[in-house]
């Protein structure tokens, strides 16, 4: 789905930003961003098309990889493995939450 | 406009060389950073490293925060008088300005000085905010009133801190912990460069009966043991009124019910499901009348709950 407001964009797993969109938001550069995706680390909905889209999701954590890219003066060979440890540690995140709301008895429905 | 000490914030004498700056900001990075400490103060903190670091580090922006001359940390102060055209900044009168703002504008300002750089396109900062709405509100949709101060130039070139208020529509859908963009509503751009975006990180305030996990909804549910043991029918209330739930008979503790389409709306149009999570309370006093039947009951009954046991 895409954010279809021109005002705001959800950043989750139901929505979509394109190459062009990360780029200008993250103030990352095309080759970095294409680095990332030739090493597994960011992975485009649509690989085989010339105009790849990702889930808007991705955009937290590459925010937080141009942040700590800019803090900590990363090298550009360095970041894929930023951020596959940064999404891990965000999927994690999300389990841990639902985990402690959640059991794992059977749900009856009504 | 206070003085701050950049030398003292690194830990650094004012003699330092490059490599011992870049040393002691990376340590103190490692420290503070808001996206690798633990520290609750950390962020603050690494705002003040991260100032002090992207000013020395700079040997044009060193050279003039060293032509401000020594002061005591948080003592009022005003540059020399010729410091502003030396540094080849517009006059500033420095009221209304923080010691970060103009060496942020350092090279804006230096910019404008120069014939190639004038007019040269500035995008506005991007800012976070976080925001606390209670559930209700992220049922329904809300609008929040946000702001924040952002440094801004005048029409006369004058860097200024400026409030920045405005209203962002929340629309329902909205997930716990879910982030937004806000284009636009950042930092204002200067000679035409786009406005910096907001990132706004939205969170439920807790609810006294309801617990969330996307656009789910969990509520417990106590059941007195022969309401759970006999079922029965009880009001369970939902963000839209209460629903009557059937229990079946012979419900253990620990159970999720599940009412369909009673959770939070998704941006499609449907609804996550409310679930009804069952804990059998038992009573701390009991009647005459309550005790005499309850051991009965456990006279009669072969129930055995540890037969696994054996």
């Amino acid at each position: 789905m895409n954010n279809d407001h021109n005002e705001f964009m959800w950043l989750d797993e139901h929505h979509e930003v394109s190459l062009d969109e990360i780029i200008q938001l993250s103030g990352l550069t095309h080759d970095e961003l294409h680095r990332l995706v030739e090493n597994g680390a960011l992975i485009p909905n649509n690989p085989t098309d010339d105009s790849w889209r990702f889930n808007s999701h991705y955009l937290v954590s590459i925010l937080t990889l141009s942040r700590l890219k800019h803090d900590f003066e990363l090298e550009s060979d360095s970041l894929a493995l930023t951020l596959v440890f940064l999404e891990r540690i965000r999927t994690l995140e999300v389990q841990l939450q639902r985990s402690q709301h959640t059991n794992s008895a059977p749900t009856i429905d009504e | 406009m206070k003085f701050k000490d950049y030398y003292e914030i690194l830990g650094v004498a004012r003699t330092a060389s490059n490599d011992e700056i870049k040393k002691a900001y990376r340590k103190l990075a490692h420290q503070y950073h808001p996206d690798v400490s633990k520290d609750p103060a950390g962020e603050e903190k690494f705002k003040e490293v991260a100032e002090a670091y992207s000013t020395l580090k700079d040997a044009e922006k060193r050279a003039a925060y060293d032509q401000l001359g020594k002061h005591a940390s948080g003592q009022e102060f005003k540059p020399p008088p010729d410091w502003s055209s030396q540094q080849g900044f517009q006059e500033y009168t420095f009221d209304d300005i923080d010691l970060s703002d103009l060496f942020a504008g350092f090279a804006k300002g230096k910019g404008r000085t120069h014939q190639s750089g004038r007019d040269r396109p500035i995008p506005g900062q991007d800012y976070e905010l976080s925001a606390q709405i209670s559930l209700e509100d992220a049922f329904r949709g809300t609008t929040l009133d946000l702001g924040f101060t952002v440094p801004e130039y005048d029409i006369q070139g004058q860097l200024k801190s400026v409030p920045h208020a405005f209203k962002a529509r929340i629309p329902k859908g909205v997930t716990n912990n879910q982030k937004m963009l806000l284009r636009g509503k950042g930092g204002k751009g200067f000679h035409g460069g786009h406005d910096g975006n907001l990132y706004l990180n939205i969170s439920f305030v807790p609810h006294r009966l309801f617990r969330v996990i996307d656009n789910d909804l969990y509520i417990d549910l106590p059941l007195t043991p022969w309401e759970a043991t006999l079922g029965t029918t009880i009001k369970v209330p939902t963000l839209e009124g209460a629903v009557n739930l059937k229990i079946p008979a012979g419900t253990s503790s620990g159970q999720k019910l599940r009412i369909a389409k009673r959770g939070m709306p998704k941006h499609n149009q449907e609804f996550g499901d409310l679930f009804a999570v069952t804990k059998i309370i038992v009573p701390t006093t009991l009647s005459d009348q309550e005790r005499v039947l309850l051991q009965q009951l456990a006279d009669a009954s072969t129930f055995n709950p540890r037969h696994h046991f054996e």
